[in-house]
């Protein structure tokens, strides 16, 4: 019932504590390049590199691309968000190492199986990352970063997510809960 | 004390100070003031009507005239393809993308020389470049362009190609005197060189 | 005064670099708080973990006041900085699909490469999914551009579009936030957690 005193195998951060931090690094992400965070676009970007290198005949009709190269110029890899989302592996990994917490594991709740866990986490990433384009931006890019800067489509986008994934939650909750 | 009575206490009043602060809207000044009056004083902002008068009649392209008084007396008379910015609104911000741009040269230009030169002084160090005024005004326009006296018999030969030009330039533009047409005119000032400011960068984000 | 990138006080490079050095911050406050585990993220939609409302909204509003008070005191240009544009149609569809994505995958983006950081598999196999995800959309993009680029209205702030001003609207949020918090207190301690 309490929710303070468990968790003794691994401690987290406080969350207001973790708020206000993150809020921080957004602040100087603003301050310093003059955006918020994000992370799809850095997948963006690693599809877009692939889909030239591999098959540039694919590249050349997917206005997708051709869009992003023309905007991007240059190695479509040297964007701040495949910066960015480096840094977030290093401090992940730091973070992580000292508090204990590597170790290659697939985490899922006792009732569903490892390979049931693994095939949902690839449904939903496909289809975030679907969406997340349709969307210009996920959670950090749109929710998080818009909010602070006070988009209306950023909140609209965040509004959807948290909405869609409430109203879904019960339907899926056997493998939470 | 529990976090979030702690992280009450101190937003709640955060944010009561900024919904009660009017915003800073002001502009940044890029020039300092010592700048602005060491430019002021070279008085390169300055552009001769001889200079103007031909690149309206050429239709040259990369300039655009601005009339810095108020509508009405912009209505009774403006030089030809000027736009209105009345000195007041000038850092409105609907016409900051035509002041702050390095596409075309703009001239301000006023009935004499004092509210022109204002608006350059003005936007000037906001950082704006590509700003220039009509020198003289339109005083000094109709007096030596629309109606230009002719120079004594034993004046030097330049002042004559001046008065031939400004006759041609002056028909060409709406003066009432018949002219014959001479082709080898020059201005008697070359042109401002159009200065490129630094992209206006916008940052880039979202996805 | 900033944006120090876009007002070239510092150098494409330096932003680059800058850049990853945010990204070690914004990694490290993710895993600390928790982000890295795919349980804890979707506890909040089932009130055992409230972990992502509250350092979210936390976060949201303590870099919106920061902004705020940046501005007043002229240190940030805030016409430089990035506003996400609104494009209707595909806000509202884009966010419900990533909805349906977050509940059954357990992470966003963000915080699957946090998650894979410190060697979670799951968080792998959900990267693996994103790209492929992407490549789908990008592939037949044809398909629904139009729907992409519907009903586009510039880049408006919410405080604009509800007639207040940015001020008001963060001590809106503020308050409403607070109330969020008070809620979520309430639910984890009725909905009981697991050990995880």
């Amino acid at each position: 019932m309490v929710n303070s005193k468990e968790s003794k195998k691994t401690k987290y951060l406080n969350p207001y504590v973790g708020g206000v931090l993150l809020g921080i690094v957004l602040l100087a992400a603003n301050f310093v390049s003059g955006r918020g965070l994000g992370a799809s676009g850095a997948i963006k970007s690693a599809v877009v590199s692939s889909v030239s290198a591999i098959a540039p005949s694919a590249s050349e009709k997917s206005g997708f691309i051709k869009e992003f190269r023309t905007e991007h110029p240059g190695n479509p890899m040297k964007t701040w968000l495949v910066f960015e989302m480096t840094g977030v592996l290093v401090g992940g990994f730091l973070s992580g190492a000292f508090a204990g917490r590597l170790k290659f594991k697939v985490e899922h709740s006792p009732k569903i199986t490892s390979t049931k866990r693994l095939l949902l986490a690839l449904t939903g990433g496909v289809l975030f990352g679907f969406g997340s384009q349709l969307g210009r931006g996920c959670t950090s890019g749109s929710a998080l970063s818009g909010m602070a800067v006070l988009s209306l489509g950023g909140f609209i986008t965040m509004m959807a997510i948290f909405g869609t994934a409430y109203a879904f939650a019960y339907l899926f909750r056997k493998n939470w809960i | 004390m529990k976090p979030l009575r702690l992280l009450a206490l101190f937003i709640i009043p955060m944010g009561l100070i900024i919904a009660a602060v009017p915003q800073n809207k002001t502009k940044p000044y890029k020039l300092t003031a010592d700048q602005l009056l060491g430019e002021a004083n070279t008085r390169t902002q300055y552009v001769a009507p001889e200079t103007v008068a031909d690149m309206i009649v050429k239709k040259d392209p990369s300039f655009q005239l601005i009339d810095v008084r108020n509508q009405d007396e912009f209505e009774k008379f403006s030089l030809p393809g000027a736009i209105n910015i009345p000195v007041s609104d000038l850092l409105s911000d609907k016409y900051s993308d035509i002041l702050n741009q390095d596409v075309k040269m703009n001239i301000f230009y006023s009935n004499g020389t004092i509210i022109a030169n204002e608006a350059w002084m003005v936007t000037r160090q906001l950082g704006y470049k590509n700003n220039f005024v009509l020198e003289g005004g339109l005083n000094y326009w109709f007096d030596a362009i629309l109606n230009p006296q002719k120079p004594a018999s034993t004046s030097p030969d330049e002042e004559f190609a001046k008065y031939d030009f400004r006759l041609s330039a002056g028909k060409a533009l709406g003066g009432g005197l018949t002219v014959k047409t001479n082709q080898n005119q020059s201005s008697a000032s070359s042109k401002p060189a159009l200065q490129s400011a630094p992209k206006k960068k916008k940052a880039a984000g979202g996805c | 005064m900033g944006p120090l990138s876009v007002n070239e006080l510092i150098s494409e490079n330096t932003n680059l670099f800058l850049a990853f050095i945010i990204g070690i911050g914004f990694g490290f406050v993710l895993e600390q708080s928790g982000f890295s585990s795919s349980r804890k993220l979707a506890g909040v939609f089932y009130g055992y973990d409230t972990v992502v409302l509250k350092v979210f909204f936390t976060a949201a509003i303590t870099a919106m006041l920061g902004l705020l008070f940046f501005s007043l005191f002229g240190w940030v240009d805030l016409n430089l900085v990035y506003v996400n544009p609104t494009y209707l149609t595909s806000a509202i569809i884009g966010g419900m699909i990533m909805g349906v994505g977050f509940i059954i995958g357990g992470y966003c983006p963000g915080t699957s490469f946090c998650g894979a950081s410190i060697g979670k598999i799951d968080a792998f196999v959900f990267i693996g999914g994103l790209f492929l995800g992407v490549l789908i959309f990008g592939l037949g993009y044809n398909t629904w551009d139009g729907m992409y680029l519907a009903k586009f209205l510039g880049s408006p702030k919410i405080s604009t579009t509800l007639g207040l001003s940015d001020g008001v609207f963060a001590f809106l949020l503020i308050i409403i936030a607070l109330v969020m918090f008070r809620v979520a207190e309430w639910a984890e301690k009725k909905f009981p957690r697991e050990q995880y």
